[in-house]
């Protein structure tokens, strides 16, 4: 048998099993154990994870029969997902074994179950050891483990806990003994330091007969599991009921998101099934209060408000309106009412990160700034007014947060200085202090980008629009008024100070009034906002698409020209997903949609590549994923977003009845369609043909369709053609 | 410091009661359950102990970031040591070697769980009350410094 760090990490895509409230990672050769590079050096990454706290290391099963014994890697014949879960097959010694895995919401964990079958002809004994880690923290602070933990044994489980995190471990079959770090323990309560712990159960397999042994890792916040437990019980369900529910969930969401189709580019369609798979994998509700989407995994694993932020719109495209609801009222209930210097808040704050607990840290400087476009496209989708007053309230308290960090001379939003306030507020406090010196807080947040950001300087001024659009639904003139005319100031600012002539390009950033010379993809946020005219948008996107900056694997963070590029450093020249989307939305903003159909098929190429699953970056000097979560919010959603807003251009207002859709299909193309495409209380098929727009609305009374050529009003239930304009000459 | 201490300390409780009054005491608890943690779980309490060369003493965590490290740093009062005079290994068992070896080819490798050594050749003075230890770390994959400080008086070795 060799351990996970000695086998290396897998070349095969990882094992990803979720639902609501749970992960279980893997390499998917056997066990819940999963090496991958984490900055810079392997990690293992596998075991259970449940209510966003990891609740294991890597979880592994050894067989053995008399002095024999093995591991399920070592056995595997085959493996692979079925639908809501995974198994593997193993033949060993004459013995058949099949393996079923599963993560379960209730209790939240990961459910293995195993049948096992001899070829003999007489009663043989298997003998089994499960293995695992305890970890029992939430993948907040990344690299802690805790050293202190509290464990016993209860007459129908293994029970250990951390402070309030708690984990149980059961089995349908009673263990002979148990080890605690590799030494007999009886059970009784002990408290300190723990690597391992092991329970021996002995299996009898009677000659034709199949026999079956499930265990189950369940666990998060204590208080919950005992409520958890208290309503479904310790014995764990088979697993492939498990799966079957995640599977019927799946199913049953899927049917209510819409259909694309692109004749003329079948991958857009695959990379939209894969990517829309992927997002789903995200959703995460890990208490009754707490709704969202974590990040990515393995190592992002919580619910992270700039990146459900980016995740959101995406929804709403998909249809969830109720989860995108949810989740903005989870992370607005921790909008800071007032200076927490501990946590880095200020009045009007959203959180960075949240866990339950409820367990959340502010702090970062954009975060908050990417939830007022958010709420108003939810506004304009669902075309429902009736709580539009308490979330304009809200949304202006983000106002207000960003007018206090806003210079009075020339508009622009300041950021910086964030973590090194934390510092200093816990200066005097603890014995022992920690800190990174990451003097800002952007997207981008190990670089130094103070103190004018250009795309930060987006975020304030789609945070001022928003506001304003808001405050007039909730018949506010007044400070509706203040916040448009707050961000026409901004686009003047911006177009007067970040325009780069040597370039043709943007300014990253200015910093004690001079401007940051620097060429990154953020830039390119200001085209896609509409704040330059259509020649300038061209050039930008021109010199964007340059081989210092786009490669074939997507777009880099930084120009591969600057000084201080590095292809290993995560936001200094690594290529970035991300930054693919940003680029290949401003080219179809500057009118370029064979780039921008190139760009998102970049972005395909990369889900091919990997399995499905989409990682969050790679090198700047080779398409190698480095330092990456394998699945990350960040790599899918903006990519959907795209087919429906810029590509298919569609502009939904429901609160008007109203949709503008302006195809910006590649001139070749012959014709596409959407089916299902939810809007206000009903849903809209589009069928394109060059130049025709055919259009089935099922909803209740008319809906406005203007497709560039004025308002038309078009009935329910029937099918409407329209003309489509020439596109204008770009 | 103490002047410091005690704001800090008034200031962390003001900041706690409204915590606790706009989004509920089970806030606090939560929190808390994160601070003890991260404090009790890097550095091991009273594993500051003088040698007969130097110091030495232990992590059983690494300081906030896990990876690749291609630099470590320890300074004594802000000043600090020559990487040639600090040594390390990962526990239980890991080999010692020196922090100047270490670098972007040779980096130190860390992950969670992963209980570091360090040795000293750099003499601190007996019975001279607290010292302030400061480490920093520089990952190879994401660039800004990662650091850690704590102050403690070092036990003396105990003699056989």
């Amino acid at each position: 048998m060799t351990s996970p760090m000695d086998r290396g990490p897998s070349s095969a895509p990882p094992l990803l099993l979720t639902s609501l409230a749970s992960a279980g990672l893997g390499d998917g050769r056997g066990d819940l154990e999963c090496v991958r590079e984490s900055r810079g050096a392997p990690t293992e990454w596998g075991g259970v994870y449940a209510q966003l706290v990891r609740l294991t290391g890597p979880w592994r099963i050894e067989l053995a029969l008399g002095d024999a014994h093995t591991d399920l890697p070592s056995c595997r014949q085959e493996a692979g997902e079925f639908p809501g879960g995974w198994t593997s097959r193993h033949r060993w010694n004459d013995l058949d074994v099949v393996q079923v895995v599963a993560a379960s919401p209730q209790p939240p964990g990961v459910v293995r179950e195993l049948f096992l079958r001899s070829g003999s002809d007489r009663e043989v004994s298997v003998v089994l050891t499960s293995r695992f880690s305890p970890y029992l923290f939430p993948v907040l602070v990344e690299g802690i483990r805790p050293v202190e933990l509290v464990a016993e044994t209860l007459p129908d489980s293994l029970s250990i806990r951390h402070l309030g995190f708690a984990l149980r471990a059961s089995s349908t079959v009673g263990s002979d003994r148990t080890l605690r770090d590799g030494r007999p323990w009886l059970g009784d309560k002990y408290h300190g330091p723990m690597d391992e712990i092991a329970t021996v159960h002995t299996v009898r397999l009677a000659p034709g007969k199949t026999a079956e042994i499930r265990w189950q890792i369940c666990g998060g916040l204590g208080r919950d599991l005992e409520a958890s437990l208290s309503e479904v019980g310790v014995r764990a369900r088979p697993a492939k009921d498990v799966a079957a529910l995640r599977a019927s969930d799946d199913l049953r969401w899927t049917a209510s998101t819409p259909e694309l189709h692109f004749p003329d580019a079948p991958e857009l369609e695959a990379g939209y099934r894969s990517a829309r798979a992927g997002l789903r994998r995200l959703y995460s509700a890990p208490d009754a209060s707490m709704v969202g989407l974590v990040a990515g995994y393995p190592w992002y694993s919580a619910i992270w408000s700039r990146d459900l932020a980016v995740m959101l719109p995406a929804l709403l495209w998909l249809g969830d309106f109720d989860w995108v609801a949810r989740s903005l009222r989870s992370v607005f209930r921790f909008q800071s009412r007032r200076n927490v210097e501990l946590l880095a808040g200020e009045p009007g704050e959203l959180p960075m990160q949240l866990a339950p607990g409820p367990i959340f840290l502010y702090g970062t400087s954009d975060s908050t700034l990417r939830f007022p476009a958010v709420v108003e496209q939810m506004h304009r989708h669902t075309g429902d007014l009736t709580a539009v007053r308490d979330w304009a309230g809200s949304v202006h308290r983000i106002v207000e947060w960003g007018v206090a960090r806003t210079d009075l001379a020339t508009g622009l939003l300041r950021h910086g200085g964030e973590a090194e306030e934390i510092g200093l507020a816990t200066a005097g406090l603890a014995r022992i202090r920690y800190g990174i010196d990451s003097p800002d807080t952007t997207i981008w947040d190990s670089a130094d980008r103070r103190e004018h950001a250009l795309d930060v300087q987006v975020l304030w001024w789609e945070t001022l629009r928003s506001a304003a659009r808001l405050l007039g639904h909730a018949t506010d003139p007044d400070r509706g008024s203040t916040c448009e005319a707050r961000a026409a100031r901004l686009i003047t600012t911006i177009r007067a100070k970040y325009l780069w002539p040597e370039q043709e390009y943007l300014y990253d950033s200015l910093r004690d009034g001079a401007p940051v010379a620097r060429v990154r993809p953020n830039a390119l946020r200001a085209v896609s906002a509409g704040f330059f005219d259509p020649g300038t948008a061209r050039g930008v996107v021109r010199r964007a698409a340059r081989a210092d900056l786009t490669t074939e694997w997507g777009v880099r963070s930084l120009s591969a020209d600057d000084p201080g590029y590095d292809p290993g450093a995560y936001h200094e020249g690594q290529v970035w997903t991300i930054a693919t989307a940003w680029a290949a939305e401003a080219a179809f903003y500057a009118g370029d949609p064979d780039a921008g159909v190139g760009l998102l098929r970049t972005i395909v190429h990369r889900y091919e590549a990997e399995g499905g699953l989409a990682n969050e970056c790679y090198r700047g000097d080779r398409p190698e994923a480095f330092n990456s979560c394998y699945l990350l919010g960040f790599s899918v959603a903006p990519f959907l977003s795209l087919l429906f807003e810029r590509l298919w251009g569609i502009y939904v207002d429901g609160v008007e009845r109203s949709v503008r859709i302006v195809p910006r299909f590649p001139d070749r193309w012959t014709s596409a369609s959407i089916r299902h495409l939810r809007v206000v209380d009903g849903y809209l098929d589009l069928s394109w043909s060059p130049g025709r727009l055919v259009v089935r609305w099922i909803g209740n009374g008319p809906l406005t369709v203007d497709v560039g050529s004025g308002p038309r009003s078009v009935p329910a239930r029937e099918e409407t053609a329209l003309e489509l304009p020439r596109p204008p000459e770009t | 410091m103490a002047d410091l201490r005690v704001s800090s300390v008034l200031r962390l409780a003001t900041e706690a009661v409204g915590l606790g009054w706009d989004f509920g005491l089970e806030t606090l608890e939560a929190l808390a359950w994160v601070a003890r943690t991260v404090q009790a779980s890097v550095y091991i309490s009273d594993s500051l102990v003088r040698t007969d060369k130097g110091f030495r003493f232990a992590l059983a965590n690494p300081p906030l970031r896990i990876g690749a490290f291609s630099s470590l740093r320890v300074l004594v009062e802000g000043v600090p040591i020559p990487p040639e005079q600090v040594r390390v290994r990962l526990t239980p068992a890991g080999p010692w070697k020196v922090s100047s070896e270490f670098g972007t080819e040779h980096p130190l490798e860390l992950q969670a769980g992963s209980g570091i050594e360090f040795d000293t050749d750099w003499p601190i003075e007996a019975k001279s009350g607290p010292v302030r230890i400061r480490l920093e770390l520089q990952n190879i994959a994401i660039p800004p410094l990662v650091w850690m400080e704590f102050r403690e008086t070092p036990r003396e070795i105990p003699t056989p």
